[in-house]
Order: C-alpha cells, then structure tokens, then sequence
C-alpha cells in the first residue's frame, strides 16, 4: 500500500510538472528559443491567482483561469516584441536575454509583492484529507491528479487529432519544409507561445501547494521545467508527460526510501536517461 | 595602527572644538536585498526606518546615517568586497548586517584589521563571534534558541519524536540540540531524516514521519519558502489529525502564519522573540514599524536585530560621541543591558555573544487572528554551543 501512496505522490507532483513544462517544450522544440523565463510566466500567473483569491476574494478555480488568460497575454505580448527578434540569433542572446527577463519579474514581484513566499491558496474544499479506501488522502493531491489527466487529454486532442496540432507537429518536424508548403509559421508560434503560457501560468496558480510561490521561482524550479524537457524530448508532448510523471515519481520514491540521498536519485535517473537516450524519451522525427 | 592614531587625534581635536560641532557617524549594513534571501534585508530596513523615525536622526546633534549595500544572493565574496569599500571609501564608523554564516565569516579579517566594531544582525552559527574581537552578536544562536525545546516537550508529555531537518550547517546544529536535548530528558527519537535544501515538495518526507507514529515531529528549516513548504505539507498530509505534535522555532513566526491554514493552531515553537508580545518596547516598536512600512508589516527576528543594533549605535554616539575607535566601541557595547522589545538582553562580555530569554510559544488564536503566545520562559539564556566548546575557533 506504501508503494500506491508513493504513486499518488509522484503522479501529482508530476502533473504540475507537466502542466507548467508543456508549453516550455514546444517553445524549445518547435522555435528552438532556449526560453529560460518560462518559469517567471507560471510563476506570475501563481501571483495573479494568489492575490486575487486572497485581495479580491475571487474563487479559485476562476482566479487560476484568469491567471492563465492573463499569463497567455503577457506570453503573447513577449513573443510578439521579444521573442521574434531572437529566433535568428545564437543560444547565448537567448540565454542572456531570457534569463534577464527572469531577473525582471523577479525583481519586479519582490517590490510590488514582497519577498516573502505567498500563502497557500487551496482552497478549503480541497484542504482536507479523502478516504481511499486504504488510507485517508489529501484532496488536493487527487485534484491535481485529476486536472493534469483533463489537461493532457485536451492538449493530446489538440495536439494529435486536430488540423491544427498536424501542422504543429509537422512544424516541428521540419519548419522549413512546412513554410515551404505555405504554413504561416509564425502565426502557429505565437498561438503555441500563447497556450504554453497560459498553460504554465495555470499550472503555477493550481500548483502552488506543491511549488509555492516566491520571487524566486522562476530560477528555483527552473531546473525541474528543463529536465522535463530535456528527457521527454524536445517537442514531445508525450514525452513531456511521461518524463514530468517519470520524475514526479522517481523524486518521491527516492525521497520516501533513502532520503539521505534525497534528490540524488532524480539527477542519476536523468544522467543515465541522457546517456541512453541522448535526445529525450520520444524525440521529434527532425532531432531523431 | 596608522588609522588608530589619526582616530585619536582626530577625536582630541574633536574635544576641544567642543561637542556642538555636528558630525555624521556612518553605519554601514550589508546584507540581501535581492535574490532568494531578499525578506532578511527589506525586513532589516524596514526596522532600521522605524527606529528612526521613532528616535530620530540624530544623537546630541550628530547625524547618525545608515549606509545600505545589497550583497544579493548570499554571496560571501561579495560581502567581504563592501566591507572593505565601506570601511575604506565610506569610513563607516560601525559595519552590521549579514544573513548568512558565510557572509559574516568573510568580513572577520576585514574588521580585524580594521577595528571596525561589527554588528551581527542575523548569522546564527556559533562560532562566528570568535572569529574577530570586533564581532558583536545582538540576533541569536541556533543552539541558543532550540536549548529547552527538548527538555520542555519530554516534560509535556511527549515520549518519542521524529527529527526532520534541511541538509545544511544550521540544520545539524538544530538537529544535534533537539535530538541531544530530547534524549538526555527521557525521550526516544523514532527517526531522523535531513532533506536537501534544493527539495520543493516535502509529502514523502511527512508521509515518512506519518508512518513512524511519533508523538511530535520537530523540524528545521530555513526560514521562507522552504520552511512554509514544509509546514503546509504536514498540515494537508493530516499529520495532526493522527495526533501529531509539530515542533520548530522560525517556521512558526508570526510573518509566516497567514501561510497556513487552521491546522497549525497548537503548533509549537522555540525562539528569542514573541512577535505579540505586550511589553511597551515591543508595543511601541510595532506602532513605528506600522507607521513606516504599512499597517500590514509584521517583524521578525531579523526586525528585531537590526532595531537592537540601531539602539547600541545610538547609545554609543551618545556615551562616547561621534569620534570613538574599534576598542572603545565594542568594549562600551558588549556591556550594555538593553530592554529589547523581545524582552531584556545582555552580552557575555568574553564570547560577546547575545544572552536573552528563550519563549516556548503556541500558535493560538486571538480576535481571529493567528498568532504565537508564550507557554514558557527560559531566562537569560546563553549559547550552549560556546559553553561546551570552549577552546573551538
């Protein structure tokens, strides 16, 4: 039974990992932009939704959409006025330029918001423990569970059985040959930039209970977004549920059995993973 | 010596162009104002403006003047580097400030050399003090404040304990108090765990504890993101629905409570500082910290260091006046008794290192609000590391 609670753990640890990561690795594998202030647009959309709940007493399931709404925006604004200039240049003005952007809203939340870490915002439907049956379980976890699974549905929905999704995929595959058949590329970017914004600025309203907020966000969990992508697969999205969930699971259970190892185990798993498979769990045909 | 020299004489000039001259004593502090420790130094300056604000900025006519540098995200290197620029280019009279061991650390020769008095305001492992003559610690030590956490609990009720600490210096300090403590009075610990500071999701950590059925769980984190993270995670795991004791001591400041939910009430903490205390210092402190920083801030031990520091500053200035060197300073300070709002404090004049009384608190809940409220006393406490290591450097 010990060994179902470990699953129920990763699993929801792993979702938010997900839900927040997915949009990173389209903007990784399909602009090939190394965006490291993908975590900043989870990280404000987690502030947006905390100060609404507890400054507007907004519901939190509203409040995590509207912090998904607004992190798209600013997602879409970024792209339009300082993502397109960088998609011809080098990875360093990307790094430089992005992890500035980090700095930014870093800075920016610790003056206008405090360098405290914010409250929790679950709410308290979901603060409570659950019979399953074995043993009493927190909600949140299960709602967490629960989101991610509806998530990844809509985005394989979108992403595999829908025109749209064809040509993403397609685009990732081969953006040349795909401008080349008359695709407006760039249009497809900002829509995908948008999503995976608003997708990550969600993913940082609901996941608060398991990354809590902070100024620092951005760069402390940074590490976990890259992982996702680097061992799903740049441009996978089923590579970046199976890695979020594989590592969600494998940092729990390392964490629960030998913790004097602590996070180790995770760093071994991803060192062995990228040995073995060098580009990611379920590459795109382009990388592979 | 050179420096000495012109010091003295400068203050024989001063004394017979007599005390209406106006001078300014520079107070330079160094600590985070950016990156992920950012809460120490808004929280050190916010005190420092109530002080102000409250006392004035000046003493018998002499400016006192607060100089700030950022040494953003615990950079040691850093905070040795603005050290000597305060000490060489500003000419601060008296240096304070760092969050962090390390950044204390590598200022001690700086001072040393210098005889700049230097005042702590956070960095809480032991030894620093011993490091230079010219260190004075007016914040705390994690022994200091952790010494009758075990004893107490043992003696209410609680048989055995799980220890969960974070994987850094201040942890094992934490770790090795309680759990020697805890012992030495009759308690038996079930379990040890100490977690790496990089963890953000703490469940298989509590699920472990859970498992172990201890009466009470003791934890120690650093204060912020990460101690919030852990507290939460014992309250949604239902950790005190099994009947679970938390024990801690920063975790549970009162800046950190609106973070949690109703299950921390009980909770129980150990520390030099009861943020709701009712003594008039500690009244009138918070009105002045309201009337600068807003009616929502709320301080904490780092508030309470860098107010202390303003008040051994001002009484300097005030005995001595505003020409006084190195040995004058920290010899006039450390034997000083200030009533601090977090009650009387004193230092041992040898390890000068700060003695005060250390609160056994709960987290209740008064006019809806949460806050700490005392259980126990323990007076004059001192650092019991220093006591049981007399000869370490």
């Amino acid at each position: 039974m010990e060994v179902l609670t470990i699953l129920l753990d990763g699993i929801s640890y792993g979702m938010v990992l997900f839900i927040i990561s997915v949009g990173l690795t389209v903007t990784m594998g399909l602009m090939r932009v190394v965006n490291l202030a993908h975590g900043a647009f989870a990280m404000v959309g987690g502030y947006i939704a905390t100060v609404l709940v507890l400054q507007a007493g907004v519901p939190f399931l509203l409040s995590a959409l509207i912090a998904a709404v607004v992190a798209g925006a600013l997602g879409g604004l970024a792209e339009l006025t300082v993502y397109r200039p960088l998609y011809r240049k080098g990875e360093l003005p990307q790094v430089l330029l992005t992890i500035g952007l980090c700095f930014v809203a870093i800075a920016g939340l610790t003056f206008f918001v405090g360098p405290t870490p914010l409250p929790a915002i679950v709410p308290s439907w979901l603060d409570r423990m659950v019979d399953i049956g074995y043993r009493s379980y927190p909600a949140y976890r299960l709602f967490l569970i629960a989101v991610g699974t509806l998530l990844a549905f809509i985005v394989w929905l979108i992403v595999e059985r829908s025109l749209f999704g064809a040509r993403l995929r397609a685009a990732v595959d081969d953006p040349q040959m795909a401008r080349a058949v008359g695709m407006n590329v760039n249009r497809m970017f900002t829509v995908t930039f948008v999503g995976g914004c608003a997708l990550a600025g969600f993913g940082g309203a609901i996941g608060a209970g398991v990354l809590p907020l902070e100024p620092f966000y951005a760069l402390r969990y940074l590490v976990y977004f890259l992982i996702v992508v680097a061992v799903g697969g740049m441009g996978s999205f089923r590579g970046s549920l199976l890695a979020a969930l594989a590592i969600g699971i494998v940092d729990t259970a390392g964490r629960y059995t030998v913790p004097q190892f602590g996070g180790f185990l995770l760093y071994v798993l991803v060192f062995g993973l990228l040995l073995w498979r060098p580009n990611g769990l379920l590459p795109p045909k382009s990388v592979a | 010596m050179k420096r000495t020299l012109i010091a003295s004489a400068a203050a024989a000039l001063m004394a017979l162009s007599s005390a209406a001259h106006a001078d300014v004593v520079k107070f330079g502090i160094i600590a985070p104002f950016s990156g992920p420790f950012a809460v120490w130094g808004k929280q050190f300056k916010d005190s420092v403006e109530a002080f102000q604000k409250l006392n004035g900025k000046t003493v018998n006519g002499h400016e006192i003047q607060v100089i700030w540098r950022d040494e953003g995200a615990g950079d040691a290197s850093k905070s040795r580097q603005f050290a000597e620029e305060l000490i060489l280019r500003e000419k601060v009279n008296v240096l304070g400030g760092f969050a962090l061991t390390p950044d204390a650390i590598a200022v001690s020769e700086v001072i040393t050399e210098a005889k700049t008095p230097t005042i702590i305001l956070n960095a809480a492992t032991s030894v620093i003090t011993r490091k230079s003559p010219y260190f004075l610690r007016v914040s705390m030590t994690v022994a200091q404040y952790l010494s009758p956490l075990g004893g107490w609990a043992v003696k209410n009720g609680i048989k055995t304990a799980y220890s969960m600490v974070s994987d850094y210096a201040p942890g094992h300090d934490a770790e090795g108090e309680f759990v020697g403590d805890f012992e030495k009075a009759g308690g038996k610990i079930v379990g040890k765990d100490r977690i790496p500071l990089n963890v953000t999701d703490f469940a298989p950590y509590m699920e472990r504890a859970l498992q172990s059925k201890a009466d009470a769980l003791f934890i120690f984190a650093p204060a912020g993101a990460p101690s919030v993270a852990m507290v939460r995670e014992f309250e949604r795991r239902g950790l005190k629905a099994a009947g679970m004791k938390l024990l801690g001591s920063g975790e549970m400041q009162e800046i950190f409570l609106p973070s949690f939910g109703d299950s921390i009430l009980g909770a129980i903490s150990s520390t030099h500082y009861t943020e709701s205390n009712k003594r008039p210092e500690n009244v009138a402190f918070r009105k002045a910290l309201n009337e600068t920083a807003g009616k929502d801030a709320v301080p904490d031990m780092a508030s309470i260091a860098a107010w202390d520091a303003m008040g051994l500053v001002y009484a300097t200035v005030k005995s001595l006046g505003p020409k006084f060197n190195g040995d004058q300073a920290i010899n006039f300070m450390k034997a000083q008794t200030i009533n601090s709002p977090r009650g009387p404090i004193s230092f041992d004049p040898k390890e000068r290192d700060v003695i005060q009384n250390v609160y056994i608190r709960e987290v209740k809940k008064v006019d809806g609000k949460l806050v700490n409220v005392d259980i126990a006393t323990f007076d004059k406490v001192r650092d019991p590391w220093k006591d049981a290591h007399p000869d370490a450097k």
